[in-house]
């Protein structure tokens, strides 16, 4: 912990020079009541590509996924401290709002969430709230892109007025990243998306992360340190709330400069 | 009392004493013989304390329940039988009697009605002109208290002889009776040896059994007796017993209910479809036409209607504020306001109905009267049907309020975190997100608080007046299923006639309804709990 | 709409709309949570307030002579005759020594309305314990009726009192009397009276109009002529009061449908019956004698707001029952009558110490049924029961049982234990047995709750010691579990505590002027409970019931809140989390 200074100021070294940024987190601490979960996290998340957070269990990989769109608000007790931009607009301050904040950035979760309604209202769902459709052929037309972008189109296409619950776990996941994407986010935050999936539902998502990174910067936690390899530019790797490693997912996974990560990547702790 | 007492004691004692010789007993088996117990010596003890009391104080339980009953049919017995010549005496003389014989025959032949009352009318009279006559001799001749007295009894009418064995009992135990006659003291005398042989012989019975129980059970003490197993099977015995009251509850409320129902439609010629689709219902008009089934005038529609319109009311109440209130305390309250505000509501509920009803008739009623006076309706009444279902309403908020968070917070977190994501505000996760899912138990959670409010008896008794109003006014008085059945059931009542049994219609209606409401909302709370588990 | 920045400004510009709604919805929920909770205040409030005057009660004390010949008539001193003593007569010589001036028998009467010859049993009780009193006078205390007591502390009438300044003379000191004043007086009181039968005439003429227009366009024939009657009622009745009202005529009678005026003076009261239209003088009965019939001007008019008609207490009552006051004969104090007494026709003897001990062993028998029988079911159903058909049924069963309306449990009290067994009405134990079986499934459900919360290693850890399985429960899972059984079976019985409905069906709604014995004898005597008595008393015909209904809810409220909080008390000294 002693060399966390140091280390912060190494790590996103290689980032800057192909990459564009997108996200900026700048001494980052999150703390749920007392206890200290993130402790002093910087790094910079580029656009237009994947970067992966890995890490052991409860070593705060959620955590500072949550932050970036303010989800961590939603529990009592969780507190923020530090700076996160997004294209240079402080995430954190007062003015603000979380409602259009979490606009800019799309969240998809470990279980798959559907709403309790149709299909089509999933994923019309972020567009009525927000007002972004005009009429109805508008919102159809959202909703024909969104889940098309999501691979789900051909599948749904026909039964789009019944329930989002009576979806394939894998179709479920990629109606809610089509719910997700139909408001045009800029930042994707995914938590685990395919740690419920089968391999052949969980093949499909990662080619749909693969193909919307074109168009988005994605932020993707796995504890499949092969998915993170696939589909990930930069690998950021945690460690007891500390961001011990972050760099191109290349160098990470064939040469780590931490001992710590290079014995989680092999896979003696964790 | 006291002689109870003094058996309990003994009682007691010999518990007790049962219990150190089975123990002593087993102990000493053990050490003769150097074969070890097989249960603790403590089990022997109390495997024959077991044998000694219980038999002997189901015993006892059962003397003291029916002890009264027993010593009145003793009574009673006696009665008649000290009767019995001068009761032979006034047979003959009816059976000789022309008078009577002639208005017997008009009472026959004659399908006249007022000409049978009048017979009938003039049997009676002269039926009690003869009895006071054989009476009068026979206190001439000496004849004993007891003999009158049960001559007396032999001549009131049936629903007045319990009276009269209550007011002799209550003259024999210093109790209050209602009048004394020289026939009641006769008897009250007759019944204090009676009713202590009865006690006494209650007693030693016990006794004798409690100490055969012990001395047969001591006798199966020995080293091998599986005494821990014996009573172990006597407790799980007496644990089954008691999850059987249960069902037994369960079968008697039915059978009670189906019963005298059964009796009530027989009165009314089995005119079902006119008890439930009747729209008159005046019982005590009933009982003056003497012509119950015709008259029709048990129709049940008006207390239905009552009933509906209460409900309506309450939940109309209820529903709103308990559910807002439900999702303000779980979506935005935070956990201080959330520890001090529900227990406040849950107040709401533990206040007696009566208070409720005593609310409504004093502060609520009077208030909406005069509102509705201002607003110009001239009418308006203090008990209304809209005064009761508020008051029914606030308190049926918690039901609805409890029962609502439980479902909401049943809602998984990831739903409400899927739509704070996609940038929802809380109100709009709430609307568009947590109340779809949560629909079937919020649905679930009103049928219980409907359930509830057909049922709930106080308010409406105090607060709704007592009219059979069939009106879609709620300013006006209505009357509903459970007030009618406490105005039938309270007061002066002759327990067969069939305005009383209808009550017992009227609450296997009640039954059959919220029973049916109950079952579907657990079903419906039931199912929604499993699709988020 | 691809562009970013559009998105943005579309998703801004409906945020604040989206914001106002947010603001709407959380208010919806504040407004719910305040209405309950304001109703909940405004129900303990009214409550409270209207308790108030329960709690205090005017008492007389008189001087009582028991001579002998009367308390004690056949002269031995023993029980019997004293029994046999005349005492209500001592009371009602002992309050006309007071008033020495009434003849009048119908006067007389009223005077005796003051108290309630009930009280006479409450005198012969203590001389009853007390033989030696016999020939003494002694001070007898007791409450003044319950009219009165309404009166003296300011509910049933304003009453102001004016003093004219002038010069007036009365004509006598008792009986019909006259008081002539120097000036008009009186004129103001005939000008009030003349505006109010007016006011009056234009009331019923209103009414009568209202009934013409009605008649006019009423459609039969049959409610137009009743309509038209009604009117032409109300005509002559406002004409005969305009007459009334009509100055000129010698005198205007005062009626009992006008607030009232007496006058006192010289040490007395008269009450005004007749007013010359002179305004000078003024005519009426003496209530309370006058001293002397001294000209002065040290008088006074005094009014009583209410009209006579519209209260139960006389004006004579009053006068009487203020001299009283007034000589210090009646005083305020609190109202332990409430506290110690049983159920009485009168309010001011009423008390609910009968409820109280009715209740107690009502709840004792429910207390004793309940618990054993709830804890050994939920015991055999968590602990024991094997998962099958009959199990499952049991449980759906107490599930159903828990929903039940009370009032048919009472039904089943009444079909079950009163007339198929023959057990007395209106008993405890009846009422007892009623509430057991209805609080039986709370008992069951609370207490299977507390046996799941323990965990399963506390029984695999018995169990692995070689215990039996009943072993285990009884030693160690019962001992555990028992906070939380407590505090549901607690919660279970201020529920019952609180019910009525089934207990009228099983008649425990009979009259019960004494308090049952708190023994197990009272068990089969007739009994009222707290619910009860106060719905017996919301009931009651005199007023003075209300504030003694609601003094009553309070004390049925204390009781609940002292189990509820033994019960929280339990909770949080025993709770335990694993
Ligand atoms: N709501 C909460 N309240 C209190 N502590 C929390 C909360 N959520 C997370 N934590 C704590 O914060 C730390 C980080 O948790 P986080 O969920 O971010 O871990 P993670 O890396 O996502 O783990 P996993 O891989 O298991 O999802 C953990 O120690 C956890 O116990
Ligand atoms: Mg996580």
């Amino acid at each position: 912990m002693a060399d966390s200074g140091t280390r912060s100021s190494t790590v996103y070294h290689d980032a800057a020079k192909t990459l564009q940024g997108k996200i900026t987190l700048d001494g980052v601490n999150v703390y749920y009541g007392p206890k200290q979960a993130i402790h002093d996290v910087s790094m910079v998340i580029p656009d237009r590509s994947v970067t992966a957070f890995i890490g052991p269990s409860g070593c705060g990989k959620s955590t500072i996924l949550r932050t970036i769109n303010r989800m961590n608000e939603t529990i009592d007790i969780a507190r923020t401290e530090g700076s996160i931009r997004i294209d240079g607009d402080e995430v954190n301050s007062k003015a603000v709002d979380p409602v259009i904040l979490r606009a800019r950035v799309g969240m998809v979760f470990q279980k798959p969430n559907p709403f309790p309604n149709s299909i089509y209202d999933n994923v019309a769902y972020g567009p009525r709230i927000h007002g972004l459709a005009s009429g109805k052929r508008d919102l159809d037309a959202i909703v024909e892109t969104s889940l098309k972008k999501a691979g789900l189109w051909d599948e749904v296409a026909d039964r789009l007025d019944q329930p989002g619950t009576g979806l394939s776990g894998g179709q479920q996941q990629r109606l809610v990243i089509a719910r997700a994407i139909a408001v045009s986010p800029e930042v994707i935050l995914m938590d685990e998306p395919c740690s419920a999936l089968d391999p052949i539902a969980t093949a499909k998502i990662e080619e749909l992360i693969d193909e919307l990174r074109e168009n988005y910067c994605i932020v993707i936690v796995t504890h499949s340190m092969a998915q993170a390899a696939r589909v990930s530019q930069m690998t950021a790797f945690f460690h007891m709330g500390d961001l011990v490693e972050y760099g191109p997912t290349e160098d990470i996974f064939t040469n780590p400069h931490e001992p710590r990560t290079q014995d989680y990547i092999t896979g003696r702790f964790g | 009392m006291p002689i109870n007492a003094l058996i309990l004691l003994m009682m007691l004692v010999l518990i007790s004493a049962a219990f150190y010789v089975g123990r002593s007993r087993a102990l000493r088996s053990s050490g003769r013989g150097s074969v070890s117990l097989h249960s603790l010596p403590n089990y022997h003890g109390y495997f024959v304390a077991l044998w000694t009391g219980v038999p002997a104080l189901l015993l006892m339980a059962a003397m003291a329940v029916f002890g009264p009953s027993i010593s009145e049919s003793v009574i009673e017995m006696r009665l008649n039988q000290a009767a019995a010549p001068l009761a032979a005496d006034l047979d003959a003389q009816l059976a000789g009697d022309s008078l009577i014989q002639s208005a017997q025959r008009t009472l026959d032949s004659s399908a006249d009605v007022n000409a049978a009352t009048q017979a009938r009318a003039a049997i009676q009279s002269r039926r009690t002109a003869i009895a006071d006559s054989i009476a009068d001799t026979a206190r001439e001749s000496g004849a004993s208290g007891l003999a009158l007295a049960g001559f007396e009894y032999a001549n009131l009418p049936p629903e007045r002889r319990g009276l009269f064995i209550n007011d002799a009992r209550a003259l024999a135990f210093n109790g209050q009776p209602s009048e004394i006659t020289p026939a009641i003291e006769a008897t009250a005398s007759a019944f204090r040896p009676v009713d202590r042989i009865v006690r006494f012989g209650g007693a030693v019975l016990a006794i004798l059994l409690a100490m055969a129980g012990l001395a047969w059970s001591r006798s199966r003490v020995k080293a091998g007796f599986r005494a821990r197993n014996r009573v172990e099977a006597a407790f799980m015995g007496f644990l089954m017993f008691c999850s059987g009251i249960a069902i037994l509850t369960t079968i008697g409320i039915v059978a009670s209910l189906l019963f005298e129902s059964l009796r009530f439609f027989e009165a009314i010629n089995w005119r079902l479809d006119q008890f439930l689709f009747g729209t008159q219902w005046s019982p005590q008009t009933a009982i003056r036409a003497e012509q119950v089934g015709q008259t029709g005038a048990f129709g049940a529609v008006p207390l239905f209607a009552g009933t509906f319109m209460i409900t309506i009311i309450a939940i109309l109440v209820a529903g709103p504020i308990g559910l807002f209130a439900a999702i303000y305390l779980s979506e935005y309250a935070g956990k201080r306001t959330r520890k001090i505000v529900k227990p406040v509501m849950e107040i709401l509920a533990g206040i007696p109905t009566v208070v409720y009803g005593f609310f409504a008739l004093l502060t609520v009623g009077p208030a909406i009267r005069a509102a509705a006076q201002f607003v110009g309706f001239e009418s308006a009444v203090t008990q209304s049907a809209l005064s009761a279902g508020l008051v029914m309403g606030v308190m049926i908020i918690p039901f609805v309020s409890s029962l609502s968070d439980d479902v909401i917070n049943a809602v998984p977190q990831t739903l409400r975190d899927g739509a704070y994501a996609m940038g929802a505000t809380k109100s709009e996760t709430v609307k568009q997100v947590i109340l779809p899912a949560a629909l079937p138990g919020i649905v679930g959670a009103f049928l219980l608080a409907v359930s509830r409010a057909v049922g709930e008896t106080m308010i409406v008794v105090m607060a709704a007046g007592q009219g059979a109003n069939l009106t879609a006014n709620p300013l006006e008085s209505v009357t509903t299923i459970t007030v009618q059945i406490v105005m039938l059931l309270t007061g002066d009542q002759e327990f067969d006639s069939a305005k009383t049994l209808s009550a017992f219609a009227l609450g296997l209606v009640l039954f059959i309804f919220t029973l049916a409401l109950n079952v579907i909302a657990l079903r419906v709370v039931q199912r929604y709990r499993e699709k988020y588990e | 709409m691809n562009n970013r920045t559009d998105i943005q400004a579309a998703v801004e510009a409906r945020l604040a709309k989206r914001y106002r709604a947010e603001g709407r919805f959380r208010m919806f929920g504040i407004l719910a949570i305040m209405a309950a909770i304001s109703v909940l205040i405004l129900l303990i409030g009214s409550i409270a307030s209207q308790s108030i005057p329960a709690f205090r009660v005017n008492e007389l004390t008189l001087p009582v002579t028991l001579e002998a010949a009367r308390v004690d008539p056949a002269g031995d001193g023993s029980e019997a005759s004293l029994r046999r003593g005349s005492y209500n007569s001592l009371l009602q010589e002992a309050l006309r020594a007071e008033f020495p001036e009434i003849e009048d028998r119908g006067q007389l009467r009223e005077l005796f309305g003051l108290y309630t010859p009930l009280n006479s049993a409450r005198l012969q009780n203590q001389v009853l314990a007390n033989p030696g009193l016999v020939g003494q006078t002694i001070d007898f205390t007791f409450p003044i009726s319950d009219d009165a007591d309404l009166y003296l502390q300011g509910l049933t009438t304003a009453s102001s009192e004016a003093a004219p300044g002038l010069v007036a003379t009365p004509s006598g000191t008792s009986g019909e009397v006259r008081v002539f004043a120097n000036s008009n007086v009186f004129s103001p009181i005939v000008a009030d009276i003349r505006e109010r039968l007016a006011t009056q005439a234009e009331e019923l003429e209103d009414r009568a109009r209202r009934y013409e227009n009605r008649a006019a366009s009423a459609a039969g024939e049959e409610a137009r002529i009743s309509l038209t009657r009604e009117a032409e009622q109300a005509r002559t009745q406002s004409a005969s009061l305009r007459s009334l009202a009509e100055p000129g005529s010698l005198s205007v009678d005062m009626s009992p449908e006008l607030p009232s005026r007496l006058i006192r003076m010289n040490g007395g009261i008269v009450h005004i019956d007749r007013i010359s239209d002179s305004g000078r003088t003024a005519e009426g009965r003496v209530l309370v004698a006058l001293d002397n019939t001294e000209a002065g001007d040290d008088w006074t008019i005094w009014t009583l707001d209410t009209p006579q008609a519209e209260r139960r207490i006389t004006d004579a009552q009053i006068a009487w029952a203020e001299t009283l006051r007034e000589r210090g004969r009646v005083e305020t104090g609190f109202n332990t009558y409430l506290f110690t007494n049983a159920d009485s026709r009168e309010p001011e003897l009423a008390g609910v110490l009968g409820a109280v001990i009715g209740s107690a062993l009502t709840m004792l028998v429910t207390m004793f049924l309940a618990v054993p029988i709830g804890v050994a079911t939920a015991v055999y159903l968590e602990e024991f029961a094997p998962k099958n058909r009959l199990t499952g049924f049991i449980e759906v069963n107490i599930n159903n049982l828990a929903a039940v309306p009370s009032i048919v449990f009472g039904l089943l009290g009444l079909a079950v234990f009163i007339s198929l067994f023959g057990l007395p009405r209106s008993a405890p134990l009846v009422g007892g047995m009623v509430l057991a079986l209805m609080t039986l499934p709370t008992v069951i459900i609370s207490s299977r709750a507390a046996l799941k919360a323990v965990p399963p290693s506390i029984r695999e850890a018995a169990l692995g010691v070689g215990a039996s399985r009943l072993q285990t429960v009884v030693h160690h899972v019962l001992p555990l579990a028992a906070p939380g059984i407590l505090t549901g079976s607690i919660i279970g019985l201020a529920q019952a505590m609180g019910e009525t409905a089934p207990l009228l069906m099983i008649g425990m709604v009979a009259f019960v002027a004494d308090a049952p014995s708190l023994s197990v004898g009272g068990l089969t005597e007739p009994a009222t409970v707290m619910p009860v008595q106060i719905f017996l008393w919301s009931d009651g015909a005199e007023r003075a019931f209300e504030p003694r209904t609601a003094a009553a809810i309070l004390v049925l409220l204390a009781l609940m809140i002292v189990f509820n909080a033994v019960a929280v008390f339990l909770r949080r000294r025993f709770e335990r989390r694993w």
